[in-house]
């Protein structure tokens, strides 16, 4: 053994550093602290909107069902961010649910639908299957508002802000609040 | 002696159990509070305002799981905020945080940086690229990483790929692939300012400026320079000092909706000082020289990507690259330009079709410096010629996908080469993801396998030599994949990732058959040993990896990963024995752990310590370690950030690869970062 003594002692002690590392890790007790600004991501970000939206829209009476549900269709990107925000939460006393849903009939009974990126090459059909939807159509497809959608997720300066078609949300039926239309940077009057 | 080993292998397994137990309680933990959790993650989001939602700033370009949960490879991606919070000063250090991946630093400057087995100082079976540019050395088959490097503050992410990517890189990407990506230059907009010194890391400075021009073009610019001190060398030998200085922008501009241009380049210059041994014909006939390689460099690559419609767009890439190297023993010149195109599109809804081609000239000049180290012709060009097309289908919507496709590759060589693959994901519900993969790669032989004359004396009297020499028929060396992987969000914030692989090999680099000759010229008369290289081994590896990622609260974060391979290989019986079965067997430890922790504490405070134990190499003579590497970072005030960060912290010295030993070491860290309005 080249090194002889030393090293086995040295061997030792990096065993000792390496589980308290582990043990330090372990054992810290709660929070120290909240709000350590640790950036959220765009898509938690983008997540917490679609719950918002929630509650800045009015959907006609006809809608009826026992759940608030938060639709994605097409690729999701927020992973375990949407679950997270809408865990335990109730819009208008109904309890809010995420669902990935495989087809856009199936957006039916859904309040909000998000439409991934994926969905690019077929937004027209998805959104004339959604046409007399009562459905909160939102998407982050760049011209998704001129080619129909309600609210598109536009990202600045390492924020994201979005902008309205008023006129498709209103022939749906929805009523978007004046709060959600003063903070969107851009309302759409006009259909197309 | 005895002993000591045992000692040494209940340490190693105590080291392991510890680790599996780490990770088994943070599981356990996790489970317990998970529905906490989920409310603290998404808690301060939610109450805001829709007003203050629209306020806050976001990470741009989520690199989160989710962006990798659907590939149906062994990925695993270092997000700036990683590399950041490593603490690591150039790119091989930051890579020892990937699972599967071995880094061992050879010497101050030279890393051996292997995947899933064949580490070595140019590891010829991993394929680097940089913003899509290849820097993987046709003269050497390996990379060079000492002139590699990037202001590691505009570094967006890492990509690496273990297993093999031949199908969309080519050759060469048989074990592995590593994509560097550096930030758009809409990201990098402000100043930047860094210093940075220690007792290794010597000395560092880089500024940064990036603005936009007019509507739509944003650029950046930066210079950086660094000194670093040898490594620790029992003799007293101070031979690898390294100073480098590197200056270089880009822009990136869309002139239309559709369209995305990117412009960009960098040139350095700088010394690389290394030891190596040298034979003379002449006394003093073999001899220790230290030396200094002078190194400089540059590149320039434009990139188009334009959008035909909504279900199709094409993507032209094209670059000039150049690279000299001078040292003691050789010297190179190397000019490589190349062109890429990459049309995607989407054919009947289920289909994704990704297809492309490209050209790569690239001719190099030789400078011999001694008479026993040559490569034969000087001058030669390495030219490529490639074409692939890639498949995805999906079998039933957003659940199952199969993705087929094949490179063909046309090299001096070795002429056609053909790198299919067949990749199927499954995602039964939105949180798991189960992939598995048949592929074949190819190493195709680089100067260093077919031009190399490289004579070393065996002994003095009588005098002898041997020569490695005059290889004409070296084949690719080839790889037939098999993997499988796991990915499971197993809550909100916990996240485990599991691959396993069997990679058979054929026609692995080993030395043919000798030849013994008696020689005049050059005098003085001599016995000639003559070693070609052959393709004679073949055999497999076994191996897997698991890394779990748990983001437990807003102030902590722990990860870790462990990661095994065996490698099986025998030498076909026509050969000459050999020692390369037992190098190439002791290349790789069997075993390496990660485990590490980010914690975000009040005051604007980071701490950031990680552990690594990484397995023996008794064919090399070297000792498993395991070290620790902690950083404590302190934003002051908004735009400045001071760290101190401590590397190899457990022993004043180890052995990672070869005689030159890494030290404990220290730096100490001023950023200023100023990003504009």
């Amino acid at each position: 053994m080249p090194q002889g003594r030393g090293f086995r002692r040295g061997q030792l002690l990096s065993w000792l550093m390496a589980v308290s590392v582990g043990c330090a890790v372990i054992g810290v007790g709660h929070p120290l602290v909240q709000g350590q600004n640790s950036k959220p991501t765009e898509y938690e970000v983008k997540a917490t909107y679609l719950y918002k939206f929630g509650r800045f829209v009015e959907w006609p009476a006809k809608v009826e069902s026992d759940s608030f549900s938060i639709c994605v269709l097409g690729k999701d990107p927020f992973g375990p961010a949407l679950n997270a925000i809408i865990a335990n939460e109730t819009i208008a006393g109904k309890s809010v649910v995420a669902k990935r849903i495989p087809a856009p009939q199936d957006a039916v009974n859904c309040r909000v639908l998000f439409i991934g990126s994926s969905e690019n090459t077929r937004l027209k059909q998805i959104l004339t299957t959604l046409r007399d939807a009562s459905v909160l159509t939102v998407s982050d497809l760049p011209e998704f508002t001129q080619h129909g959608g309600m609210v598109q997720f536009i990202s600045e300066g390492g924020r994201v802000r979005f902008e309205v078609n008023l006129a498709t949300a209103e022939r749906a039926g929805l009523t978007l609040s004046s709060e959600l239309l003063k903070v969107a940077i851009n309302v759409r009057r006009n259909i197309r | 002696m005895h002993k000591a080993r045992h000692f040494a292998a209940f340490r190693t397994l105590l080291e392991i159990s510890s680790c599996l137990l780490l990770v088994a309680s943070l599981a356990g933990a996790s489970w317990a509070d998970a529905s906490e959790r989920d409310q603290d993650s998404g808690g301060p989001l939610k109450h805001l305002s829709l007003e203050q939602l629209g306020d806050v700033e976001v990470t741009t370009a989520s690199k989160e799981p989710e962006q990798v949960w659907r590939t149906p490879a062994a990925i695993y991606v270092l997000t700036q905020d990683d590399i950041r919070r490593s603490g690591a000063t150039s790119i091989p250090e930051v890579l020892r945080l990937v699972p599967g991946v071995e880094v061992a630093r050879v010497s101050s400057n030279t890393w051996a940086v292997g995947i899933r087995g064949f580490g070595s100082g140019f590891s010829k079976s991993v394929l680097v690229m940089i913003d899509g540019r290849s820097v993987y050395t046709p003269l050497f088959a390996g990379v060079e990483w000492n002139v590699q490097n990037l202001v590691l503050e505009d570094v967006e992410r890492i990509e690496v790929i273990r297993g093999p990517g031949g199908t969309i890189w080519g050759s060469n990407a048989v074990n592995g692939v590593i994509n560097i990506i550096t930030k758009n230059a809409k990201d990098t907009h402000g100043g930047l300012a860094t210093t940075r010194a220690g007792n290794t890391d010597l000395g560092a400075g880089a500024v940064r400026h990036g603005g936009r021009h007019g509507n739509n073009l944003d650029y950046r610019a930066y210079a950086m320079g660094f000194g670093r001190a040898p490594g620790y060398h029992a003799d007293g030998d101070n031979s690898d000092d390294w100073q480098l200085g590197q200056a270089g922008f880009r822009t990136d501009s869309s002139p239309t909706v559709r369209d995305t241009l990117t412009v960009q380049g960098d040139v350095y210059k700088g010394r690389v000082g290394q030891q190596i041994s040298i034979a003379y014909y002449n006394p003093p006939i073999q001899h220790n020289v230290d030396g200094t390689q002078f190194v400089s460099g540059g590149n320039l690559l434009g990139r188009w990507r334009h959008e035909l419609s909504d279900t199709s767009d094409f993507q032209v890439q094209a670059y000039y690259d150049r690279t000299y190297r001078l040292g003691p023993q050789l010297g190179e010149t190397r000019n490589t330009f190349d062109i890429d195109a990459i049309h995607h599109f989407v054919l009947k809804q289920r289909n994704e079709i990704v297809w492309g081609f490209g050209a790569r000239w690239s001719p190099s000049d030789i400078v011999q410096t001694v008479a026993t180290v040559d490569f034969l012709p000087h001058h030669q060009a390495d030219n490529i010629y490639s074409t692939f097309i890639q498949d995805q289908i999906a079998i039933v919507q957003n659940k199952l996908w199969l993705t087929v496709g094949s490179k063909f590759e046309h090299n001096i060589f070795t002429g056609w080469e053909n790198q299919p693959s067949g990749r199927l994901l499954w995602t039964p519900t939105p949180h798991q993801t189960f992939w598995a993969a048949v592929s074949r790669a190819v190493r195709t032989p680089s100067r260093i396998d077919e031009d190399l004359q490289l004579t070393g004396l065996v002994l003095t009297n009588p005098l002898i030599f041997i020569c490695v020499c005059d290889n004409r028929k070296f084949v690719s060396e080839t790889l037939l994949g098999y993997e499988a992987g796991y990915r499971k969000l197993v809550t909100s914030g916990f996240y485990v990732d599991l691959a396993v692989f069997h990679n058979h090999y054929n026609d692995l680099t080993s030395y043919g058959a000798a030849t013994i000759s008696i020689v005049n010229s050059p005098p003085p008369a001599h016995i000639l040993i003559s070693l070609p290289f052959a393709n004679g081994i073949t055999g497999s590896t076994n191996g897997a990896e698991i890394a779990p990622d748990w983001k437990a609260t807003r102030w902590m974060e722990l990860k870790a990963s462990y990661s095994y391979v065996s490698l099986n290989l025998t030498e076909e019986p026509t050969h000459a024995k050999t020692s390369y079965v037992s190098s190439y067997e002791g290349s790789s430890p069997h075993n390496e752990a990660t485990a590490q922790a980010l914690f975000n504490l009040p005051r604007g405070l980071e701490f950031d310590p990680a552990y690594r134990y990484v397995g023996a190499l008794p064919v090399q003579g070297m000792h498993a370690y395991g070290t620790v590497d902690a950083r404590l970072g302190w934003h002051l005030a908004k735009s400045f950030e001071l760290s101190i960060a401590g590397q190899n912290l457990l022993q004043p010295r180890h052995a990672e690869l070869g005689s030159v030993q890494v030290e404990r070491s220290a730096y100490a860290q001023i950023t200023w970062n100023k990003p504009a309005n």
